[in-house]
């Protein structure tokens, strides 16, 4: 019974609404993640959720109790949800096992075995549990900040921005034993962050809120590959947009005719393709052929910029391939794109502002 | 800030407490204006006012200055150079407010008679005071992240260039707060100038009642005070700027690398020493001297044991009182910043720059016009120390309120505690340092407070402090030493513990 | 931060609670031994503290009536009774100097004192009102330094020291109390345009002291070569370690200077007292031989007032002394007052 569900929530500080009328729903031990640039609101969502923030309108459920609503308002400490902050903010006078400890009801404090059996869920160590908070590292501090949410199981845990502060390596590991310790302890969370990757890779769904609205809110796969809108699509990773026109399913544009994946507009439409899905082969062997401009090597992969032979304009494209052996600057390759592409009525975005005329990449 | 933590409770609290604090004025203020414009005009414009405000004046202006230059220069020399036996230097440096301002006076007095006058009051006041400027000073230098200063050095700044430019400046909001004390405490004192010949308008107001005249002149020469004093606080918000200073971050933050002294170990180690002589040694052997020829055994039955538990007792409960009464100014100021909160806590400065003997009439007034069965109780004297000190323990809680940010309590509150819970759980313990603090620095007033005391006191309670003060104003030196040498013990304990919080605070 | 800081904080919280307990309990073993007791003779005091001790406890002794007292200073304790109304306390008002007296005896606060316990008190010093007594007296003196100054060139009178010739060369604490019933004296024995030139003198040639003590060192220290004061404080010193007046003789005026004038310390009884009885017993019993003798055995080295009760045999007799005849009730007069703050020493 700890689904959340938010209805029509709008909140904001004086008179700037920051959320504006809000749906969402997180189902019970799953975890949903918001995704949005700063100022999107996401911070302001886990206040409204967590009960630092009296929404102006519409309701908030917590484990089917309405907690904060017409009439309705349930102080935070009275809540059950947890909140893990960016920096875990971690109480300085306290040991690790007193930070863990701390949200248990009284007589349970001074007992270790809860504190002992949350370090290991997170992935700590005992010996860490009389450490001071200053003498971890900030990832072993997020964990515990995790360890200290999860101990006095909490209907819903709010994550905001937990790893950002990380360093890279540190930041996929702490990523990594986070959503092991929620998914083992069954808990309903809400991850806020404004990376795509993090979002994708740690939750069940992912919601996309920009300018206070929720633009889209499904399974990492829907999302990424059948995104709303363009904006959506490049918020949730690399893009190449070409204009096109559509008809019976089918996009004609710069790279050939493509099938559409997903509602089929008709009509002068703005296509979407995922770099990884221009592939890259013998010239002569693709649906194209072109030139490689510049290549932006990662290791694990590598960019290609190419230049279509068909295209005058010389329209840079991009293609995302394996790194084991990328080509060369002058290469000449042929191009295909694998599987379908996602098409968009031109004109107007779903949040109401003109595309470019000009094609983007 | 948020919706949720709705400060209802605590404004009104802080608001009661602001309305305390100027219940003096209540009596004072329509005293004054009775005089009349005419006539308050012809006695406040006379040389002899002239003259007193004069000598108030030139006393702020040395003393001040030399208090935050000994104290930024001490505190420096202990906490961030390669000093030798800095813990111990940093003892000795705060064992001057253990020592009573007048004791040390007297011990003055007795050495070098011909000290008085202007000289002998800004020594002696400057000795006795730079440790509230020493005290924050050092808690900030110690915590000090010393990033800024070698990002300073890269940027080519020489070493006293970059403390200048990136120290100093962290250093306002201590340096001002501590400014403010010694300037209040100046206003207010009348032990020390009263010792050493020095007349300034609090010692005229207790000449004033002294002659039988009617209180309305002290009630004019208290208001003249009350404008100093407005003028400090006004001054003191200016100097202090509005900067957040504080660092909230977690993890932990380096030590600095102490300077190495050099050639200047020597000069250092002679200013530290000639400052710990002067400050201490001074008095703590005239108090000796006079110990070797007192009459314990007659004192102990003469009731020194029973003065001295009623002392600390008062102590005890005078700074419980202020600190307490300091919290919810302290705690809006630092979450709620508006115009309004910032009155609220700049009011509770006012009673603290009038002389106890004003305050303790108007309290006699109001108390039994208002209050009959509080008067001449324990209740009442309590009150007089809260308005008369809780500047000392507003000072320290504002410092630590910035090492309680509102996301630590709003962490505690997530994992389901309650404003109270959150308060004892997690607020309470972070500031628990400044806390302490400001308790030891009203402690260590009340220990040494005289006329409003004498006023307010329960019939028959006498403390320390006042059996000093009579038997060293009838020349009885012998028979002061032990009530000075007991209030100096009881002293050294609590500032034992302010070390202990300079050593502990990060 | 340590564990072992919470223990600290939990002692220093229950401190003061087991010590009001115990000072609460300390004296008398009541739970509230600081209250005013019904049945309880309270005496404000801003005499020495020793003196009243005695005092009380003989009148307790000799009588049965408890008392109480509260000790205070003249300073303060005058008009902490005028606050204080009709709601006050007090029963029995003991002073150092009448000044603070008078400030009661304006307010109208006194009730007349028994006209047996003003006939107690040696003629001329009972001031004309009636509404007070006095309960001891010291008399004003001029402290010099034997090494500094010989006896034949002290100066023949008090308003001497006016003169230019003195400039500097004498000290003087006018803001005190005391000093105030000096001039007092001097404006009723030489008017008003004497002694107004006197108290011009003075800010411009005296060294201005904060009291008597101070005074007395500074001549003992040969700061200035003669001072003027009270004669006890040089006698009790005297009688000590003589650490303040070693060097010094003191030098009475008489013949009815201004410089020989005689202050009284005061007794009086509230108006509102609730106890007038007894307190006018408790004044009875000081101003009387037995309460004469506990003060003069007290070493306080004021002199005794009471008819018949010698003073300590160290000092010139009370009689011997040609005060000044002043009207002890006109001390406080407001035109001392607004002289003294038009010339600028107040």
């Amino acid at each position: 019974m700890s689904e959340v569900r938010l209805r029509g929530v709008t909140a904001g500080y004086g008179r700037e609404a920051v959320l504006d009328h809000v749906d969402l729903t997180v189902r019970e031990g799953t975890t949903t993640a918001v995704l949005g640039g700063s100022g999107s609101g996401k911070t302001t969502l886990l206040r409204v959720i967590s009960g630092f923030l009296r929404p102006g309108s519409g309701t908030v459920e917590v484990g089917g109790r309405t907690v904060a609503g017409p009439g309705v308002w349930v102080p935070p400490e009275r809540r059950g949800v947890a909140y893990v902050r960016q920096e875990g903010a971690l109480f300085p006078h306290l040991s690790v096992a007193g930070n863990i400890a701390f949200g248990l009801p009284w007589p349970r404090r001074r007992h270790r075995d809860r504190v002992l059996e949350l370090l290991e869920l997170v992935g700590l160590t005992a010996d860490l549990a009389d450490r001071r908070p200053d003498q971890l590292s900030g990832g072993q501090q997020q964990r515990v900040a995790l360890a200290r949410a999860l101990a006095p199981r909490p209907e819903l845990v709010l994550l905001d921005e937990p790893f950002s502060s990380l360093d890279a390596g540190l930041r996929v590991a702490t990523r990594e034993a986070t959503a092991r310790a929620l998914r083992a302890s069954g808990a309903t969370a809400l991850l806020v962050t404004h990376d795509q990757g993090e979002a994708l890779s740690f939750a069940d769904e992912v919601a996309i809120l920009t300018l206070g609205r929720f633009r889209q809110v499904d399974r990492p796969t829907v999302v990424y590959r059948e995104p709303v809108d363009a904006e959506v699509a490049e918020f949730l990773g690399d893009a190449v947009l070409l204009a096109g026109t559509a008809a019976d399913g089918l996009v004609d544009c710069r790279l050939g005719t493509l099938p559409v994946g997903g509602p089929v507009p008709s009509g002068e439409v703005q296509v979407m393709v995922r770099p990884e899905q221009i592939t890259l082969t013998e010239t002569g062997t693709g649906q194209l052929d072109a030139t490689v401009r510049a290549v932006t090597y990662f290791g694990h992969d590598a960019v290609v910029e190419l230049d279509l032979a068909n295209d005058a304009a010389h329209h840079p494209l991009r293609a995302r391939v394996i790194g084991l052996h990328p080509p060369t600057p002058g290469d000449r390759v042929g191009v295909s794109v694998v599987g379908s592409v996602r098409a968009f009525p031109r004109g107007r975005t779903a949040a109401g502002t003109d595309l470019p005329v000009a094609e983007a990449s | 800030m948020s919706a949720s933590s709705r400060p209802r409770g605590v404004a009104l609290a802080a608001a009661l407490v602001a309305a305390l604090t100027v219940l003096p004025l209540l009596v004072i203020l329509p005293s004054a204006v009775s005089v009349g414009a005419e006539s308050a005009a012809a006695y406040l414009l006379r040389p002899r006012v002239g003259q007193l405000l004069a000598h108030t004046g030139m006393l702020v202006v040395v003393t001040v200055p030399a208090s935050i230059i000994i104290g930024v220069l001490a505190a420096w020399l202990v906490e961030r150079t390669a000093l030798p036996w800095a813990g111990l230097w940093r003892t000795l440096l705060l064992a001057p407010l253990a020592v009573p301002a007048f004791v040390s006076a007297y011990a003055w007095v007795t050495v070098a008679p011909w000290l008085t006058g202007f000289t002998g009051a800004a020594l002696v006041t400057t000795l006795s005071y730079y440790p509230f400027v020493f005290l924050p000073a050092a808690a900030m230098l110690r915590t000090l992240d010393p990033g800024d200063e070698e990002a300073a050095r890269s940027l080519g700044l020489s070493p006293t260039a970059a403390v200048v430019r990136t120290v100093l400046p962290r250093l306002r909001p201590a340096l001002s707060g501590g400014a403010l004390l010694v300037t209040l405490h100046l206003l207010a004192e009348f032990g020390v100038l009263q010792m050493m010949r020095f007349q300034t308008l609090t010692t005229a107001i207790m000449q004033q009642y002294a002659v039988g005249f009617s209180d309305a002149a002290g009630s004019l020469l208290a208001s003249v005070l009350l404008t100093l004093c407005l003028l400090a606080l006004v001054l003191e918000l200016l100097a202090r700027g509005r900067r957040r200073v504080s660092k909230i971050g977690l993890g932990a933050q380096r030590r600095a690398v102490p300077v190495a002294l050099g050639p200047w170990t020597a000069p250092a180690l002679f200013f530290l020493a000639v400052l710990v002589v002067l400050a201490l040694v001074v008095p703590l052997g005239t108090v000796g001297r006079w110990l070797a020829r007192a009459d314990i055994a007659g004192d102990l039955a003469s009731g020194l044991v029973q003065v001295t538990l009623s002392t600390l007792g008062l102590a005890l409960l005078g700074a419980l009182a202020a600190t307490a009464a300091a919290l919810p100014g302290a705690w809006l100021l630092n979450r709620h910043r508006s115009g309004l909160t910032l009155l609220l806590e700049r009011v509770t400065f006012l009673g603290s720059a009038l002389p106890g003997v004003v305050v303790g009439l108007a309290l006699v007034t109001l108390a039994v016009t208002w209050a009959r069965p509080v008067y001449q109780t324990v209740a009442l004297v309590i009150m007089a120390y809260a308005i008369l000190f809780v500047p000392r323990a507003m000072v320290s809680l504002r410092a630590g309120l910035a090492a309680s940010p509102p996301e630590l309590s709003e962490a505690s509150r997530s994992l389901g505690q309650g404003g109270t819970a959150t308060l004892v759980r997690v607020v309470l313990p972070l500031m628990a340092p400044s806390v302490l603090t400001g308790f030891v620095l009203v402690a260590l007033a009340v220990g040494t407070e005289l006329t409003a005391t004498l006023l307010l006191a329960p019939t028959g309670v006498d403390t320390l402090a006042l059996a000093f003060w009579r038997a060293a104003s009838e020349l009885d030196y012998a028979g002061a030493a032990p009530y000075a040498a007991m209030m100096i013990a009881l002293s050294v304990p609590l500032t034992l513990l302010l070390r202990r919080q300079i050593l502990e605070e990060r | 931060m340590s564990k072992n800081r919470h223990p600290l904080i939990a002692l220093l919280l229950a401190l003061p609670l087991a010590l009001s307990a115990c000072a609460g309990g300390g004296n008398s073993g009541s739970q509230d031994a600081y209250a005013p007791q019904p049945q309880t003779l309270q005496i404000y005091s801003s005499q020495h503290v020793n003196v009243t001790k005695a005092l009380a406890e003989g009148f307790t002794a000799k009588t049965g009536i408890k008392t109480q007292v509260r000790d205070g200073e003249d300073a303060s304790m005058g008009h902490m009774i005028v606050k204080e109304g009709d709601a006050s306390p007090a029963d029995v008002f003991l002073t150092e100097n009448s000044p603070a007296m008078t400030v009661v005896e304006r307010a109208g606060r006194l009730a007349p004192v028994q006209p047996a316990t003003l006939a107690q008190a040696r003629e001329g010093l009972a001031p004309s009102s009636g509404l007070w007594t006095p309960i001891a007296a010291r008399s004003t003196v001029l402290v010099y330094n034997k090494d500094k100054i010989s006896e034949a060139d002290l100066p023949k009178s008090m308003m001497d020291l006016a003169d230019p010739k003195w400039a500097g060369k004498w000290g003087a604490a006018p803001g005190g109390a005391d000093f105030q019933a000096i001039v007092a004296g001097m404006l009723a024995e030489r008017g008003e345009q004497q002694t107004r030139s006197w108290l011009e003198a003075l800010t411009k040639n005296a060294k201005v002291y904060n009291n008597n003590i101070a005074t007395m060192k500074a001549v003992n220290a040969g700061e200035v070569p003669v001072g003027i004061m009270y004669h006890y404080y040089w006698y009790r010193d005297q009688a000590g370690d003589k650490q303040g007046s070693a060097n010094t003789a003191l030098h009475f005026f008489g013949g009815g200077d201004p410089g020989a004038f005689v202050s009284l310390s005061a007794g009086g009884v509230l108006a509102s007292s609730d106890m007038p009885e007894q307190a006018q017993q408790f004044l009875a019993y000081v101003t009387g031989p037995e309460g004469q003798r506990v003060m003069v055995d007290s070493g306080s080295m004021e002199y005794a007032i009471g008819k018949g009760v010698p003073s300590d045999p160290a000092l010139p007799p009370l009689d011997s002394l040609q005060a000044p005849a002043v009207d002890a009730s006109r001390l406080n007069s407001d035109d001392v007052i607004s002289l003294m703050t038009d010339v600028g020493i107040l």
